[in-house]
């Protein structure tokens, strides 16, 4: 069975006539890595908050259709029990920080304080965290004194911390710089190697290629395909839902180098290397 | 940027006290130069508290915070060595200038209960950890709200300053004049005070989502990763001090 299921799903924030969901459906399974890509204003974040279950738990406004994660009908549940499946890492690193931890540990230990964890356990789950984010040595930092990318791995690790099954990121990598950037690309690989299942929204179309299992495709709140990133970035009406291919898809267009068997167009430079048999 | 917090780490036995304790030992020893009246004593309390500063090895860091005082206590002792309604006894003179004994006991009762709350204030904020003081209070059934509001503005409030000053460039690399006499500055304020009020109401919404998906809003039993060894001394330290407390207000019905 799929671990999050989306069944006609429709949300309104409060105080707006339009659709910022309208009608999405879609199943993911436990361990992929999704990549959701679409325009400004499509509803990246607002999926994103749905199946977190902000939407409609924290800001309210219409909701229907259905979604389950793990088990849990979102709309049905406390946020605190939806919480302990699914974490949210979004933008802003600086606003993820408390502000209430005076070191990178204890702001780790944060969300486990708030869940009742057992001490010794707490130690064990933020020691894997670091070490998993790769940020031991950063540990007894204040978490406001760190670079935007630091930051952001924290944030990654103090979510981590409360393992969750499923993790959602909302353009984690916006505000960091392009080493920043795939190093979260990395570690959230790793993570999806581990078995948690990954939701990313992302502009950076190029790493959402080279990342992702499947690509959602959104438009004005509609889904429009959810398919293979060779799948996604090969149609011919990518540009009119507001997306530039990534620029090897391009080149192997320009080249037209694609996939005999199934005519698509590879999305990276070791795709088409593969193509040309160079690999 | 760091945190806007006073607490001066050392290694001193009021350092290692615990963070209850030292609160009780700020009521009692404010309550009891309230509840007296006799200089002696009222001295003698403020004495404990600068020898506990001392010992707390923080002593320093209080000077400051009597020198702002300063203008506070010299207006009392020229106020009441003056004009106090039961001055009689001519204490001396200088110049054109009498200070009364009556006026100068009562401003000196009224510098010592300043000298000592200060006092008093500077040994449980200087030598206790923020978060040591707001745990212990959460563990006491604080409001867990409260305790992070207290301690978020510690580290917020200079990052809300550090964003003034990024927006403050920002303007004035776009022409506008932010330095200068009053009027330049009131023109400045609004096209500065909007964009800080907006960036703050947004990132107050984010952190409040972050909060809520690290559990925030449990209803269940928190723990804390800090571990806070019992202070052996507590009972005894307790027990001197709502001795002292119950025998000031004896003192206080009996004489």
């Amino acid at each position: 069975m799929s671990i999050i299921q989306v069944q006609e799903l429709k949300y309104r924030y409060p105080d707006t006539e339009r659709l910022a969901l309208d009608n999405v459906s879609f199943e993911i399974e436990q361990g992929e890595f999704i990549g959701i890509v679409g325009r400004n204003k499509s509803g990246k974040s607002t999926l994103c908050y749905a199946l977190a279950g902000l939407a409609p738990h924290f800001f309210g406004g219409g909701y229907g259709g259905k979604v389950v994660v793990n088990g849990l009908e979102i709309r049905a549940s406390e946020i605190e029990e939806i919480t302990s499946d699914v974490g949210l890492v979004f933008e802003n690193p600086f606003s993820q920080m408390t502000g209430s931890k005076f070191t990178v540990f204890e702001e780790i230990a944060f969300g486990l304080e708030n869940k009742g964890i057992d001490r010794t356990e707490m130690v064990q789950r933020i020691e894997e965290s670091l070490f998993l984010l790769d940020i031991e040595e950063i540990k007894n930092k204040n978490p406001f004194s760190l670079s935007g990318g630091q930051m952001q791995r924290v944030a990654i690790a103090s979510v981590i911390a409360m393992k969750p099954n499923v993790l959602i990121l909302d353009e984690p990598t916006s505000q960091l710089d392009p080493q920043g950037s795939e190093d979260v690309f990395r570690v959230v690989e790793n993570l999806a190697k581990e078995g948690i299942t990954i939701v990313m929204a992302e502009h950076k179309i190029e790493k959402v290629a080279q990342y992702s299992d499947r690509v959602l495709l959104l438009d004005d709140g509609k889904l429009v395909d959810i398919n293979t990133p060779e799948h996604i970035f090969s149609r011919d009406d990518l540009e009119t839902h507001g997306i530039l291919a990534p620029a090897a898809t391009r080149i192997a267009q320009a080249l037209d180098i694609r996939d005999p068997l199934t005519g698509l167009y590879p999305v990276t430079l070791a795709g088409i290397q593969r193509q040309r048999g160079e690999i | 940027m760091g945190a806007m917090t006073l607490y001066v780490k050392q290694r001193s036995p009021v350092h290692s006290m615990d963070p209850l304790t030292k609160i009780l030992y700020v009521i009692v020893s404010i309550a009891v130069t309230y509840i007296l009246r006799e200089l002696w004593a009222i001295a003698a309390m403020t004495a404990v508290t600068f020898l506990l500063l001392v010992i707390g090895k923080v002593f320093r860091k209080i000077i400051p915070v009597l020198g702002l005082s300063l203008l506070l206590i010299v207006s009392i002792i020229v106020v009441q060595g003056f004009f106090n309604p039961e001055n009689e006894t001519v204490l001396f003179e200088l110049g054109f200038l009498t200070f009364y004994e009556e006026g100068m006991r009562a401003a000196a009762l009224f510098t010592l209960r300043i000298l000592n709350m200060i006092g008093s204030f500077g040994v449980l904020i200087l030598t206790t950890k923020p978060d040591d003081l707001v745990e212990s209070l959460i563990k006491r059934g604080f409001s867990p709200r409260f305790g992070y509001i207290l301690l978020s503005v510690l580290q917020l409030i200079p990052q809300m300053s550090a964003t003034m000053g990024k927006i403050t460039d920002a303007q004035r690399s776009r022409g506008m004049e932010t330095d200068g006499n009053l009027w330049v500055r009131t023109k400045a304020f609004f096209p500065l005070i909007v964009p800080v009020v907006l960036n703050s109401l947004n990132e107050t919404r984010e952190r409040a989502i972050a909060l809520e998906v690290r559990g925030f809003s449990s209803k269940g039993k928190r723990t804390f990763l800090n571990v806070t060894e019992d202070y052996p001394y507590r009972h005894v330290i307790r027990g001197v001090l709502l001795a002292v407390l119950i025998g000031a207000i004896v003192w206080r019905v009996w004489t």
